[in-house]
């Protein structure tokens, strides 16, 4: 045995510096049941592989960042943000998102509207989103949302009693700042463009983005100088769950 | 046309309740699969999604926009339903997948001994070296 730890501590050592990012080793049953349903799907005639192909490369791309330097070009360009609150669409052009021309299909998409409304919080009015129906989401321009957005729980809940749900979240409103809640529905996709917070004068542009976090913008945190990541959010289980059998 | 219009259609047909009895080869992949989480955490891998979630998100978007054969607005009603009960304590999004299996199959876009059959099939060629 210690021969063969050596041979393998050497053999490590051979390959240098560079370390494999850790894999999991281990095919999973779910991992094969996606499979299994992709492959009847193509064989079905539902969708050929490169029109999955082309929707996989698509979502991959998608992600909080063009969002995020929205916001800090907005804030630093008040030109720039006059355009964000009026035209959220032609916003997002500059920040390399085309909510027409980027999806597959090049003419937008009815699970990615083409209807971006940039909400404008100030010291007085904040706004938060949400969709009460499912999980309608700004994904051409914020990716793919987080589960607890996708939850009845926080659907539910933040409609009625919103100051206490972003409490939850760790945002502590004073009770003369107005709560706007934004639901998105089948026709308007929104973000949040929170305000602008002290001690990042002067910054840069990439600098400021990097603390509009994902949170931030879907309006249950607000950017702070030194927080770059979103905070991890406990889901919260429905509120009379049933229990079955296994 | 909106999906509105097509949950509209869906609704009037009198078929707005899906149909959430256990389907024998999903409750096998539920009980005996293991979730994203164990599996990261048992080899150390830090990436919060499996890396099938992207394929996964990708199906669902195909098969709203492309063919149409499964508006995201049912389908997504349907995950909540069904993530009511049968599937409550799977976490997200082997939730998703089990959700969507299971519409699809409600829907016959394909049926259950097909997917027996490919998911055997699958199973044999990527365990096969």
């Amino acid at each position: 045995m210690p021969d063969k730890e050596d041979k393998q501590m050497s053999e490590k050592h051979d390959h240098g510096e560079h370390k494999a990012a850790p894999m999991v080793e281990e095919v999973s049953d779910f991992e094969i049941l996606e499979m299994a349903v992709r492959e009847l799907a193509i064989e079905k005639g539902l969708f050929s592989a490169e029109d999955h192909r082309r929707w996989t490369e698509y979502v991959h791309s998608l992600g909080p960042l063009p969002a995020a330097r929205l916001v800090a070009k907005a804030w630093l360009d008040p030109e720039y943000k006059k355009l964000a609150v009026a035209d959220g669409v032609k916003a997002s052009l500059a920040v390399g998102v085309d909510w027409i021309k980027s999806p597959p299909t090049g003419f937008g998409t009815p699970s990615d509207y083409c209807n971006l409304r940039v909400l404008e919080d100030t010291p007085k009015l904040k706004h938060v989103v949400v969709c009460t129906l499912c999980s309608c989401y700004p994904r051409p321009i914020l990716g793919q949302s987080p589960e607890w957005y996708r939850t009845p729980n926080y659907r539910r809940r933040l409609v009625r009693w919103p100051r206490q749900v972003l409490a939850e979240f760790g945002l502590q409103l004073s009770p003369d700042i107005e709560i706007r809640v934004a639901d998105s529905n089948q026709k308007t996709r929104y973000m949040v463009l929170p305000v602008r917070p002290a001690g990042t004068e002067g910054w840069s542009e990439d600098k400021l983005a990097e603390i509009v976090t994902r949170d931030c913008l879907i309006g249950v945190a607000v950017p702070k100088p030194g927080v770059t990541s979103n905070a991890k959010r406990p889901i919260h289980p429905a509120v009379h769950p049933v229990h079955h059998h296994h | 046309m909106s999906v509105a219009d097509n949950n509209g259609s869906h609704g009037e047909s009198g078929d707005d309740q899906v149909d959430s009895t256990p389907i024998a080869v999903l409750e096998t992949v539920r009980r005996q699969g293991r979730v994203w989480g164990d599996l990261a955490a048992q080899y150390g891998v830090t990436n919060p999604d499996p890396p099938w979630k992207v394929t996964l998100e990708a199906t669902c978007d195909v098969l709203a926009e492309g063919s149409c054969a499964l508006p995201a607005l049912e389908r997504r009603w349907e995950e909540d339903e069904l993530s009511k009960e049968l599937y409550a304590e799977v976490p997200f999004p082997e939730r998703q997948l089990l959700a969507l299996a299971h519409s699809m199959i409600r829907r016959g876009l394909f049926d259950e001994k097909e997917l027996a059959r490919r998911i055997e099939d699958v199973h044999r060629r990527l365990t096969s070296v």
